[in-house]
C-alpha cells in the first residue's frame, strides 16, 4: 500500500488485531484449575506432566461420574404420573429465605415435590404443586399410596430454576432440586403433616455490603449460580496463553529484571489497535483526530455534553479523585475536555482542562490548569493524562458500576422472584452468570489489581462504585443521542436499543396473560430492586458542610451523569430506611387487576434496560477494551506522580509515570483476557438459551449494524467476563 | 362415566388386599389393648387416659317429642337409671389446662349397661385413625405437665382439635361441652341407615367456661398449672360435689345425624371433620339429673365401653388402620384393659385418692 490513509490503515488494523478463536486440545497443553484460581501474580497453573496426568484422571473420573449420574437417571427415571385417586392427605409447610434478616420472608413459587421409593428402587410421584405467595404450600396425596407396601421411603423436593434454554422455539424452564427431606413414612398418618418452616439458601443479598449483591459462599461447590462448563472450557482456552506470558514476565521481574523492558512486555502480548496502526501510520494515534475519534467511538463511548454558551461545543468530562479515599502513587485529577464539532461529524479537542494533584509535592486538589493545542508537547501530555483518566471512568463508573453492579442488582431480584412467570425466560439468559463474574471481579479487580494499579484505593472504589449505581436508573432511561453521522456508537446503541424494546415487545405480547397471571412476582422483583437499591447519588451529603468547590464539583458531577446515565431527576422514587432509593418502583400493585396502565409499560421498559446493560452495554466496553486499553504506554489505568516536579505533565518515554513492568504485565493480561475470552453470545447461542427470535432479529440487521462498525455476532447475551 | 371392567383375578387379588387390611386393623388394635391391658391398667391400676374423675348417679329421661327418626331404644319418654362420670385428661391435677369428659351409662351398675357413650370437650378430636392414634400415643413424651410437643409440630389438625378441646380453670364439670366426635350406627324404626354423634350440654343455657382463644403452639403443650392460680388438684371434683349436693346438675344429650349413601365420602366417618351443623342439625335426644356423687372408690370403679350399645347403635364396621371408624373399632377391641384394670384392683387393691398437696402438674400419684 503507497499512501494508506487513516481510514485503511484502521480497518486493516481492526481486522487483523480482531478476536478469533482457537481451539486447542494438546494434552500436556498446561491448563488452569479453575476460574477462581486467576490470580494477579502467578495463576496455579499446572505444568508438571505427573500433575497433568492426575488432573487428566480427574477429569476422567468426572466424565465417569456424570455418565454414572446419567445411567442411575436412566435407570430410575422419574415419571411424571402422579399416584393419587382420591386425596385425603396432605404434606404443608412453607419456604423462606434463611439468611437472618429474611427468616419472615416467604419464597413464593417454588415447584416443590412429593415422592415414594418402591423397594425396588423406582420413583413413584405422590404429588406436586408450588408454594403460594406466602411460601407456603400444601400437596394433597392419597394416604394408601404413600402407605402402600410398596413404597419403602418417601421423600419431599424443593426445585429452583437453574437455566432456561430453548426447545424448538419454544422456552424451557430447567429446575434443579435444592432441598430434600425425608418424610418417615409411618409419620403419615392422614390428614396434614407439616414440615413446617423450610429455610433455604437462594439467591440471598451480602449483607456487608450496601450495594445489592449476591450471597456466593464458595463460587465452585456453594453458590446460588455455576459456569457452564462450555464457558469454563472456553475461558481456559483463551487464557492459558496469556498466562504463560504473565506467569514468564513476573518470574523474569524478579530473578532478572534486567532482561525485560516495557517495550519487551508490550511485544509479548498479541498486538493490539493502537500499536498496530502506530506501526503503519507513526503518530497518528497520539493525534487530535485519533483522540477524537476515539472519545466518540471508542471503548469510552464519550458523554459530550453541549456547552452552555456556544452549542457547537461539547464537553466531555472525567471525574477524578474527588473525595474517595486515593494512595500517593497515581494521578487521578479531574479532566474535562472540550470538543467542537468538525465538518465531518467527528469532535475535535479544543481545550483540555486539569483539576487536582498531577504531581507528587503540591497536593491542593483544587489547583487548575488549562491546555489546548498551542501548548505543543504539553498538549500530548495533557492528551494521555485525559485518556488515562477517561479509561478509568469509563472501567470503573461504566463498566463495573454501570454494567456489571447495575447488571447484578436485577439478575438477583429476578432469580429470586420469577419462577412461574415467563419474565424468567425472558430475562435469565441475559442475566445469568453476573453474579459469578463480580464476585471474581471482587478479589481480582476490586482488591486486587486496580487499587495497586489506579490511584484509588479499594475503600475509594467501594465507595465510588456505590455512589455511581445511585445514577443507574431504568425508568425513562434513553440510549445517547448521535450529535452527527459519524457518531456511530450512538447510532448503533439507539439501533439495540429499539430492537431490544422491539424483542420485548413481542415477547410480551406472545405471553401477556400469564405475565399478568403471576405479576406477584413481578411485584416482589420491584419490591427487591427497590428496598436493595443504593440510594441516589449524593441524595444524603449534608450540603451545608460542603467548600464552595466541594459543592461545585458535586453540582457538576449531578449534571453531567444526569446527561451521562440519562438519568430522570423527576421520576417518582421511594425512601426507604430514610433512603432514597435509586431504582424506581415498577409495580406497588400485587396484582395485575389492581395496577394502573403504566406498571406494564414500567415492566416492559425495565425489562428491555436490564437486557440492554447486560448485553449491549457491557459488550460495547468489554470488547473494545483491548483497542484502547492494549498499549501501556498509550493508555492505562493510572500515571504515576513520578519523582519530578512536571509530575504526570511529562513525555511518554519518561517510564518513572507510567505503569512500572508488573503493573503493564498485569494491565495487558487483564485487559486481553477481558476482552479475548468472551463466550455467550446472541447469535451463536452457544447454550442454546437467547430466544431465536431475538437472535433472527439481530442477524436481519447486521447490515445496517455492520455499517455503523458492530459485528452483531460479537454481542454477547450475557455479562460473564 | 369410566367404568373399568374388572378380571376374576383382579377381583381376587382386591379381595385378599381387604382381607390383608383387615388382619393388621385386628393385630394392631389386639397388639395394643394387650399393651394397654398390661402396662397401664394392670401395672399401674389405671385408665389409659382419664384417671381423674368423680362419677355421680341420676335419671334419665328420653324427650317427650323426639326430633329425630324414631329408634326402639331412644323410645320418647322413656326413663333410664343414669350413671355419669367427669373426668380430667390425663393429669391428677384439676387446675392444670386439660380435656374434660363425660362418660355416660344407662344403669347405675359401675359395669353393665346397655349404652354407654364417652365423651370429650372439643367438638374436633386430636387423631383420626389407628395409625394416627398410635403415634399420638407415641409422641406424647410427657414432661413436668407438658407433652405432645413433637406430635403438635407435625400435625396441624392435632393442634387445631387441641386447641378446641383443652379447657383451663373452668369453673365447672357442669358447665362445658362434651362431643362424641366419632360417629357411630343409628339403624331406627324405619331401617334407613344413618351414622350418629352425641354431645352433652348443661340443660340450661350457660356459659361455657375455661376456653382459651389465643395460644400459640408452644403453650399449647404446656399444660402446667399457672402461676400463682390458687386452685388445688381437686377443685374441680370438690366443686361438682358441692353442686350436686345443693342443686343437683342438669343435663341434655342431643344427637346429630347422617343419612349414609353408598357413594359418602369417607370424610364423614372422620372425627376431625365437623358435619355441617345447617344440613346435620342437633336434636335432643334426652333430658338427664344427676342427684348424687359416689365416693372415690366407686367412681374409680366406674367404668364405659363402647360394646355396651344396642346393635342399631353400635360401632360402625372399620377396614384398615387408615379408614376413619378403626378409632372405635380399636375401643371396641380393648375391653382387656377394662377387665385387667378392675383385676388389678382385686390383686394390688384400690388406688388412693389424689391428696390435696402441692405435688402439681403430675400424671401420677406423686410423694
Ligand atoms: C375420639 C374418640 C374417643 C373419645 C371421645 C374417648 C373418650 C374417652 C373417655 C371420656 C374416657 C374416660 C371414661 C371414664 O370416665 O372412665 C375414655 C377412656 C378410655 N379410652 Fe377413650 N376415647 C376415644 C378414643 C379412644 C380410642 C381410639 C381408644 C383406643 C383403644 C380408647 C381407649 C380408651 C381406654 C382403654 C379407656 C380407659 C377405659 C377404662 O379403663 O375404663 N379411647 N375414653
Ligand atoms: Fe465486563
Amino acid at each position: 500500500m503507497e499512501n494508506p490513509t487513516p481510514e485503511s490503515v484502521c480497518e486493516e488494523c481492526l481486522k487483523k488485531t480482531k478476536i478469533h478463536y482457537r481451539e486447542d486440545g494438546r494434552f500436556f497443553m498446561p491448563r488452569l484449575l479453575s476460574i477462581n484460581h486467576l490470580q494477579l501474580g502467578n495463576s496455579k497453573i499446572l505444568h508438571n506432566p505427573l500433575v497433568l496426568i492426575v488432573e487428566w484422571l480427574y477429569r476422567q473420573y468426572k466424565h465417569l461420574r456424570d455418565a454414572w449420574k446419567r445411567f442411575i437417571a436412566w435407570l430410575f427415571p422419574r415419571p411424571t404420573k402422579v399416584w393419587c385417586h382420591h386425596a385425603d392427605s396432605a404434606l404443608v409447610g412453607q419456604i423462606h429465605y434463611a439468611d437472618r434478616d429474611n427468616l419472615n420472608t416467604p419464597i413464593h413459587n417454588l415447584r416443590v415435590e412429593f415422592w415414594g421409593r418402591t423397594r425396588w428402587l423406582q420413583w413413584r410421584k405422590l404429588a406436586d404443586g408450588y408454594s403460594d405467595d406466602e411460601g407456603k404450600f400444601s400437596l394433597q396425596f392419597e394416604l394408601r399410596e404413600a402407605r402402600n407396601w410398596k413404597i419403602y421411603k418417601t421423600q419431599f423436593e424443593v426445585y429452583q430454576t437453574t437455566h432456561v434454554y430453548f426447545e424448538s422455539e419454544k422456552p424451557k424452564v430447567a429446575l434443579e432440586c435444592c432441598y430434600v427431606e425425608q418424610v418417615p413414612v409411618s409419620n403419615l398418618t392422614g390428614m396434614r403433616y407439616n414440615l413446617r418452616t423450610i429455610h433455604l439458601h437462594l439467591w440471598e443479598y451480602r449483607r456487608d455490603t450496601p450495594v445489592p449483591r449476591t450471597e456466593i459462599k464458595n463460587v465452585d461447590n456453594d453458590s446460588p449460580q455455576y459456569y457452564a462448563q462450555g464457558r469454563l472450557d472456553a475461558l481456559f482456552e483463551q487464557i492459558t496463553p496469556l498466562e504463560v506470558t504473565k506467569a514468564k514476565h513476573l518470574l523474569q521481574i524478579e530473578q532478572a529484571p534486567e532482561t525485560i523492558s516495557l517495550a519487551q512486555i508490550q511485544s509479548d502480548y498479541p498486538e493490539n489497535l493502537t500499536v498496530c496502526i502506530e506501526r503503519k501510520l507513526p503518530g497518528y494515534t497520539r493525534s487530535d483526530e485519533w483522540f477524537g475519534r476515539r472519545m466518540m467511538n471508542g471503548m469510552n463511548r464519550g458523554t459530550f455534553l453541549p456547552d452552555k454558551e456556544n452549542h457547537n461545543m461539547f464537553w466531555v468530562k472525567y471525574f477524578g479523585v474527588c473525595n474517595y479515599e486515593h494512595n500517593d502513587e497515581y494521578a487521578l485529577p479531574t479532566v474535562e475536555i472540550k470538543f467542537a464539532l468538525k465538518e465531518n461529524g467527528l469532535p475535535t479537542p479544543t481545550e483540555i482542562h486539569i483539576t487536582g494533584q498531577t504531581n507528587a509535592f503540591d497536593k491542593n486538589p483544587w489547583q487548575k490548569k488549562v491546555f489546548t493545542p498551542a501548548n505543543g508537547e504539553e498538549w500530548l501530555y495533557a492528551k494521555r493524562i485525559a485518556r488515562v483518566n477517561g479509561a478509568f471512568s469509563t472501567e470503573v463508573d461504566e463498566h463495573f458500576t454501570g454494567t456489571h453492579l447495575n447488571t447484578e442488582q436485577y439478575a438477583i431480584a429476578a432469580y429470586r422472584n420469577f419462577r412461574r412467570s415467563p419474565l424468567a425466560c425472558l430475562l435469565f439468559p441475559h442475566l445469568k452468570e453476573v453474579a459469578l463474574v463480580n464476585h471474581s471481579a471482587d478479589t481480582l479487580l476490586i482488591h486486587g489489581y486496580i487499587p495497586s494499579a489506579t490511584a484509588l484505593t479499594e475503600n475509594g472504589l467501594h465507595q465510588r462504585c456505590y455512589e455511581l449505581l445511585g445514577m443507574q436508573d431504568w425508568k425513562n432511561w434513553k440510549p445517547m443521542k448521535p450529535l452527527s453521522e459519524a457518531h456511530t456508537c450512538a447510532k448503533a446503541e439507539k439501533m439495540f436499543w429499539d430492537l431490544t424494546i422491539d424483542y420485548v415487545e413481542k415477547f410480551f405480547a406472545e405471553n401477556l396473560e400469564e405475565i399478568k397471571h403471576h405479576w406477584i412476582e413481578v411485584y416482589r422483583f420491584s419490591q427487591d430492586l427497590v428496598n436493595h437499591a443504593v440510594p441516589v447519588f449524593l441524595s444524603s451529603i449534608d450540603w451545608g458542610k460542603l467548600s464552595p468547590e466541594e459543592k461545585q464539583l458535586a453540582n457538576d458531577r449531578i449534571e453531567y451523569y444526569t446527561y451521562q446515565y440519562s438519568f430522570d431527576t423527576s421520576a417518582k422514587r421511594e425512601t426507604v430506611n430514610g433512603e432514597l432509593k435509586v431504582v424506581s418502583p415498577i409495580t406497588t400493585s400485587r396484582t395485575f387487576e389492581e395496577s394502573p396502565p403504566e406498571d406494564m409499560q414500567n415492566l416492559k421498559h425495565v425489562c428491555a434496560y436490564a437486557i440492554m446493560m447486560a448485553t449491549y452495554m457491557h459488550t460495547w466496553i468489554n470488547e473494545h477494551q483491548y483497542d484502547d486499553l492494549g498499549e501501556v504506554l498509550y493508555s492505562s489505568g493510572g500515571l504515576r506522580y513520578g519523582n519530578k516536579e512536571r509530575g504526570i505533565l511529562a513525555p511518554e518515554s519518561d517510564l518513572s509515570i507510567s505503569p512500572d513492568l508488573t503493573r503493564s504485565t498485569q494491565m495487558l493480561w487483564f485487559t486481553n483476557f477481558l476482552s479475548r475470552t468472551e463466550y455467550g453470545f446472541i447469535t451463536k447461542n452457544e447454550e442454546g438459551d437467547v430466544n431465536p427470535l431475538f437472535s433472527k432479529m439481530l442477524l436481519d440487521r447486521k447490515e445496517e449494524f455492520a455499517k455503523l462498525g458492530v459485528d452483531v455476532n460479537a454481542i454477547e447475551s450475557r455479562t460473564n467476563i | 362415566m369410566n367404568t373399568k371392567k374388572v378380571s376374576l383375578l383382579q377381583a381376587i387379588w382386591i379381595w385378599l388386599g381387604e382381607q390383608t387390611d383387615k388382619i393388621i386393623l385386628w393385630i394392631y388394635a389386639m397388639f395394643f389393648a394387650l399393651m394397654i391391658a398390661v402396662f397401664v391398667s394392670f401395672k399401674t391400676r389405671q385408665r389409659m387416659s382419664h384417671n381423674n374423675g368423680i362419677a355421680g348417679e341420676g335419671w334419665l329421661k328420653i324427650v317427650d317429642a323426639p326430633e329425630f327418626p324414631e329408634h326402639p331404644f331412644f323410645e320418647k319418654g322413656k326413663q333410664y337409671p343414669v350413671r355419669i362420670r367427669h373426668a380430667s385428661a390425663t393429669y391428677l391435677d384439676d387446675a392444670m389446662n386439660c380435656i374434660r369428659s363425660i362418660s355416660i351409662k344407662f344403669s347405675h351398675h359401675h359395669w353393665h349397661s346397655p349404652f354407654d357413650i364417652e365423651m370429650n370437650t372439643g367438638a374436633q378430636s386430636l387423631f383420626w385413625n389407628a395409625v394416627s392414634f398410635l403415634k399420638f400415643g407415641s409422641m406424647r413424651k410427657e414432661q413436668y405437665g407438658i407433652e405432645y410437643v413433637e406430635y403438635l409440630r407435625r400435625y396441624p389438625d392435632g393442634v387445631d382439635g387441641t386447641k378446641g378441646a383443652v379447657r383451663r380453670d373452668p369453673t365447672s364439670f357442669h358447665n362445658l361441652h362434651y362431643y362424641s366426635k366419632t360417629p357411630f350406627l343409628f339403624l331406627g324404626t324405619d331401617g334407613i341407615k344413618r351414622y350418629a354423634k352425641y354431645r352433652v350440654l348443661p340443660l340450661e343455657n350457660e356459659e361455657q367456661t375455661g376456653v382459651e382463644h389465643r395460644f400459640s403452639e408452644f403453650d399449647l403443650c404446656n399444660q402446667r398449672v399457672l402461676p400463682f392460680d390458687p386452685r388445688g388438684r381437686n377443685y374441680l371434683k370438690y366443686e361438682y360435689e358441692d353442686r350436686v349436693k345443693k342443686q343437683g346438675a342438669k343435663y341434655r344429650l342431643q344427637i346429630q345425624l347422617h343419612t349414609a349413601s353408598d357413594d359418602d365420602d369417607p370424610e364423614v366417618f372422620n372425627n376431625m371433620v365437623l358435619w355441617d351443623e345447617r344440613s346435620h342439625p342437633w336434636h335432643d335426644v334426652a333430658h338427664f339429673h344427676i342427684e348424687k356423687t359416689l365416693d372415690w372408690k366407686q367412681s374409680t370403679m366406674t367404668t364405659f365401653s363402647v360394646n355396651n350399645m344396642p346393635k342399631t347403635l353400635g360401632v360402625l364396621p372399620a377396614k384398615s388402620i387408615y379408614d376413619y371408624n378403626s378409632l372405635n373399632y380399636l375401643r371396641a377391641h380393648s375391653e382387656i384393659a377394662r377387665k385387667a384394670r378392675m383385676l388389678s384392683y382385686k390383686v394390688f387393691g384400690m388406688v388412693p385418692p389424689i391428696p390435696d398437696n402441692d405435688n402439681r402438674n403430675v400424671s401420677g400419684w406423686g410423694e
